[in-house]
């Protein structure tokens, strides 16, 4: 199982409940699409070595449950996300309405530099969208989003969202905005670099000269 | 004129013919006539008249001879006149003689013609009648030999197309008839040596008999790929006739074994880029991983049609070989026959086994080749499918169990497992080392039942009370199965089908219980209206607000589960449903489950008593110990990287914030963390009745020394977690410093507690104040929480201990105040956590109290006492002896303890 890869990005898929968020990941890593798929309970991974700009760039993708209940649960994989889609649906226009509160989340508890690519999904269901192309577009504007619409179910754009979202970050790291050194960025080398950044580890522990004896 | 006479003389006699002569004459001439003599009439050849006279005549005078010539010549007148008379006399006579002489002439003449027209009308008709005949004859003749060439011609212009005729009925599948007529032409071709032309038709033939060999050769080997019965047959009676059935059966074997050769390279061939002049083994290398399936599906679907085809040859023979079987008899050569055919048989028997090792070979160099462990699941079920077709298929072609085959699905299967549960071990790290540990909102009834890995499990898990039903049930099953699947497979080799058993695998459709061949698991009946619940009812969708949670009356069944839990859990989920198509292999399947349980309990246990800052020793039992030290064997801590076939150990994560003392140095996260994997225990022990049902009986000894020496244990860990918690309530320095300043030499006993009591105290109440924080975050129950204050009191008692035992002088006003001291804490700390009464109390008594034991006694607390140090012992000695050469005892004692450790 030795994959090898240059760069290491964690990934976050988010956005409010029934968005399509794991089947865009599964559809991304492969997986048939569902068409009546249960709610995603706590967080889902999954991974996918893609190339990028001839870098092998290996997704760490957390796939996060969209109900309101899970959210401390959630929360806790923000951090130190690289990069992240936010996804909401076409067809509803509630889910586009919690796009703020998404965003505070993301761009608070992960990593304040977290490249966001908005997604909206169901592209397929034209007939019954609620949300234009036009008004997302504006939204992503003015909050220096990425923005894609895609489909899950057809496939349409999915790989083009998480590579795009990739490309910005491998190209941040490469005019210096990023710096995968920096510990929370959610960016490691990978085994194909000779540089492997390794979690620092805390200091081993020494035993305790606390007197105290158990 | 003599002969004229004589017809005279003769004709006319004297007396007949005197009447015309003149009677005066008659006389005289009468008398002459009578003188003369008789020689004179005689006929001129035997007379000579001139002669006669001259000798006759007188020599002596010439009168006598005038005489004489007178007389003879008035003889010779009257002769004449007489003969002229006579003549004239006859004359008329003469005439009329002549003229009936002239008729008779005629008449002859006329006799003549008719004889000659007589004859001439004869000769015709002979020569009409005689000659035709003949030539009919000969034409006859000639017919038959002309047509006795035709038909030799005929023979040769058949042997000449001899050639074209068995073609002909080749195309026909007449081979009986080819072979025939082929013999038949060599026997007419030897009986008609003579004609030239035949030696070169005969070594045509010979060479046409070569060619429609070959040719039934061919249609043999094609029987390999498709038994048609008919053809069959005929082959056979062609065979028969050449009297090579014996040798017919051994080439049809040979043509098997290169069929199974053939149609795998065929199967193979189209998914391999360039298989030209490459082995079988190395074009299975060649395969591409995601073709393999298919490929391995065409590969099987062709051997199959082979076996097939054997197997309705073998059947062939049995159901006719009977009804030919001629009675024994003592012919020599239906002995012979039934020699040969008792061969036959044999050899058809002994067929069945090789070919289905042939296949299996083949089937084994593609699998083996084929780096099985690689595949996606679904895709690897897949090909198991296939496999365990294949195999019944050999138990419904040759009885064979195929233990090659099966012995290699279980290798590959261990390996598939192991590969898989490789990855599912690296998510699960990831997952560790990502993971928040916060509460999951599930429901107080969630158990792993209601994961939908489980649904199918549902009914097995539902009976746990009764679990040899459900072995029974199982195995009941199970043997039906087999059953219904011979009858099943069996179908397949009727020739009268298309199809192959294998179809199913064609279908994007297919579920691996189709494949498997097993019941759709039931779903239980209560839960037709239920699979919402399954999909998410388990999920608390009260949704109340965070500040609302822990409140008393929730805290009692609540169940705690991190998002990494669930995930677990469904692993196992997967793992089960993967045991179900591979029963063979359950209990590595099971033992591969535990790991990960292992895994996740020795993460949880890593990352939470990292910061363990009190010595430990008394924090674990030792099972704990054991399950730890278990663990610890296969996980590779050191992180080299080198691993072994060690499992790389998860890094701590560094997201966590276990130093702050807001939170109790992340008591929230222990808690979620250490009930985790004591719910997941639970869920495990749930498990245990349906894991011992599908593992041999001999191994279910695995489960139960799994389930009592680490599923049991579990909640051992909840003390050492818990304590580094606990530990860091109080401040061990400042507090030790604060006791230290107490005077514990004083004479009276004092009424007030010391003030470092107080001291503590405070920073109980805070750590209670900061724990009703945390249970804002998780539910705690009442479990937890006694753990958490057991800790809390344990830390206090030991902290106690050694505070007391720092006091190098005691008197017993001062063990009075020690007394106080920690009886007004507990009842302190009674009050804070309402544990009642608060353990390891007896810890700090026993240590206090032992001052007041006599010399004897406490030389048996010496000795007794463990839990204590000896520094603590020599404290106590110091201050409860007042003797020296007690003390000085007491201390060889400890000192002895010491050294038998």
């Amino acid at each position: 199982m030795s994959e090898s890869y240059e760069y290491l990005f964690k990934f976050l898929v988010i956005g409010s409940a029934g968005t399509g968020k794991s089947s865009l990941l599964n559809n991304f890593i492969g997986n048939k699409f569902k068409e009546d798929r249960c709610h995603t309970i706590g967080v889902e991974f999954g991974s996918k070595i893609v190339n990028i700009g001839g870098k092998s760039t290996k997704l760490q993708i957390w796939d996060t449950a969209g109900q309101e209940r899970f959210r401390s649960v959630t929360r806790s994989y923000y951090r130190g996300a690289a990069g992240a889609l936010l996804v909401y649906d076409i067809t509803s226009r509630d889910s586009f309405n919690a796009l703020s509160n998404w965003l505070r989340d993301a761009r608070t508890l992960a990593s304040p530099n977290i490249v966001i690519l908005l997604v909206g999904n169901k592209k397929d269901m034209e007939e019954s969208r609620e949300v234009t192309f036009t008004e997302a577009s504006q939204f992503a504007q003015e909050n220096e989003l990425m923005f894609l619409e895609t489909s899950a179910k057809t496939g349409e754009n999915v790989e083009e969202a998480f590579l795009k979202c990739s490309k910005t970050i491998l190209a941040k790291i490469e005019n210096g905005e990023l710096d995968p050194e920096r510990i929370g960025s959610g960016i490691q080398y990978g085994t194909g670099t000779s540089k492997r950044l390794n979690a620092p580890k805390k200091p081993a522990r020494t035993p305790s000269d606390c007197a105290c004896h158990m | 004129m003599l002969s004229e006479e004589t017809v005279e003389k003769r004709n006319a006699p004297p007396g007949v013919n005197s009447r015309s002569l003149s009677i005066a004459h008659s006389a005289a001439d009468l008398e002459v006539l009578r003188e003369i003599e008789n020689v004179y009439f005689l006929p001129p050849s035997e007379f000579d008249a001139g002669r006669f006279v001259l000798e006759h005549a007188p020599a002596t005078s010439c009168d006598d001879i005038e005489r004489m010539f007178t007389k003879l010549k008035r003889q010779q007148q009257v002769v004449s006149g007489k003969a002229l008379h006579l003549i004239s006399q006859q004359r008329d006579n003469c005439d009329r003689e002549f003229k009936e002489i002239q008729t008779i002439r005629d008449q002859l003449s006329t006799t003549l013609e008719t004889c000659q027209k007589a004859r001439e009308q004869l000769r015709a008709a002979s020569n009409h009648l005689t000659i035709s005949t003949f030539v009919i004859l000969a034409n006859f003749r000639k017919r038959q030999i002309i047509r006795s060439v035709l038909k030799s011609l005929e023979l040769l212009r058949s042997l000449r197309s001899v050639e074209k005729d068995v073609a002909e009925l080749l195309t026909k599948k007449e081979y009986y008839e080819a072979i025939q007529l082929i013999l038949k032409s060599k026997k007419a071709a030897s009986s008609h040596k003579e004609y030239t032309c035949i030696a070169d038709l005969a070594t045509r033939l010979q060479d046409t008999l070569d060619m429609t060999e070959e040719k039934l050769d061919s249609v043999l080997s094609n029987i390999c790929y498709k038994f048609d019965e008919n053809v069959f047959r005929k082959l056979r009676k062609a065979y028969a006739l050449l009297g090579k059935t014996q040798a017919a059966m051994e080439q049809l074997h040979m043509h098997y074994s290169s069929a199974v050769n053939e149609s795998s390279i065929e199967a193979v061939k189209n998914y391999v880029g360039n298989a030209v002049d490459m082995k079988f083994q190395d074009m299975c290398q060649s395969v591409q991983p995601n073709k393999a399936p298919i490929c391995l599906l065409n590969l099987c679907e062709n051997l199959f049609l082979i076996m097939k085809s054997y197997f309705l040859l073998v059947d062939w023979h049995s159901k006719y070989d009977d009804e030919e079987t001629v009675p024994i008899s003592n012919n020599v050569f239906e002995i012979e026959k039934n020699v040969s055919r008792e061969y036959i048989r044999q050899k058809l028997k002994a067929g069945l086994v090789r070919i289905w090792h042939d296949v299996q070979a083949k089937v084994s160099t593609f699998l083996r080749s084929s780096g099985l462990e690689e595949y996606p699941f679904e895709k690897f079920i897949q090909m198991l499918g296939i496999l365990r077709k294949l195999t019944q298929v050999a138990e419904v072609f040759c009885g064979d169990k195929s233990d090659l085959l099966q012995d290699f699905i279980k290798t590959q299967s261990v390996l598939y497992i192991k590969n898989y549960h490789r990855g599912r071990m690296e998510e699960l790290k990831l997952f560790l080392e990502n993971e928040g540990w916060e509460q999951c909102p599930v429901k107080s009834t969630f158990t792993l039942l209601n994961l939908q890995e489980f649904k199918q499990f549902k009914k097995y898990l539902n009976l746990r009370s009764d679990t040899s039903f459900v072995k029974a049930q199982s195995d009941s099953a199970s043997s039906v199965h087999s059953q219904d699947d011979s009858v099943y497979i069996s179908k397949y080799f009727k020739q009268s089908t298309n199809h192959t058993p294998f179809e199913i695998f064609r279908n994007e459709n297919i579920t691996n219980d189709d494949i498997f061949g097993l019941e759709p698991e039931a779903v239980s009946d209560d839960s037709d209206d239920e699979p919402e619940e399954l999909k998410r009812d388990f999920v608390d969708e009260s949704d109340q607000p965070e500040s609302t949670k822990g409140s008393p009356s929730k805290t009692k069944d609540s169940v705690i589960v991190a998002n990494t839990t669930l995930s677990v859990l469904r692993h196992c989920g997967q793992y089960l449903q993967i045991c179900r198509y591979l029963p063979q292999i359950s209990l590595e399947v099971v033992m591969l489950m535990n790991q990960l349980f292992d895994y996740y309990f020795f993460s949880v246990h890593f990352f939470f008593t990292s910061d363990m800052d009190v010595a430990s020793t008394t924090l674990y039992s030792s099972k704990l110990n054991s399950v730890l030290k278990r663990i610890k064997n296969y996980i590779d801590t050191s992180n080299s990287g080198e691993m072994d076939g060690k499992i790389p150990c998860p890094e701590s994560p560094n997201h966590l914030n276990l130093t702050s003392e807001e939170t109790l140095h992340g008591l929230s996260e222990r808690i979620v963390a250490v009930e985790s994997v004591i719910f997941l225990a639970k869920q495990y022990e749930l498990l245990q009745p349906y894991l011992e049902s599908i593992v041999a009986s001999h191994q279910k000894m695995i489960l139960e020394h799994f389930k009592d020496n680490t599923l049991a244990v579990i909640q051992d860990l909840r003390v050492p977690v818990y304590m580094c918690s606990a530990s860091k309530a109080v401040e061990v320095g400042p507090a030790l410093i604060a006791m230290s300043k107490v005077k514990w030499d004083v004479k009276d006993v004092a009424v007030e507690h010391s003030a470092y009591v107080d001291m503590i105290i405070r920073k109980i109440q805070v750590f209670a104040l900061r724990l009703e924080n945390v249970s804002s975050k998780v539910t705690l129950n009442s479990e937890v929480l006694s753990v958490i204050w057991g800790m809390v009191s344990k830390f206090i008692v030991h902290l106690l201990v050694e505070g007391f035992s720092n006091a190098t002088k005691c008197s017993n006003g001062g063990r009075g105040l020690m007394q106080l001291d920690y009886r007004q804490l507990f009842l302190k700390l009674e009050k804070i956590s309402g544990l009642k009464p608060v353990p390891f109390q007896e810890y700090v008594d026993k240590y206090v109290k032992a001052y007041y034991l006599p010399r004897k006694g406490l030389e048996e607390f010496l000795q007794e006492r463990t839990e204590y140090s000896n520094k603590h012992l020599m404290a106590l000695i110091t201050c409860a002896c007042e003797n020296k050469k007690d003390r000085q005892a007491l201390a060889a004692i400890i000192e002895a303890k010491d050294a038998s450790i």
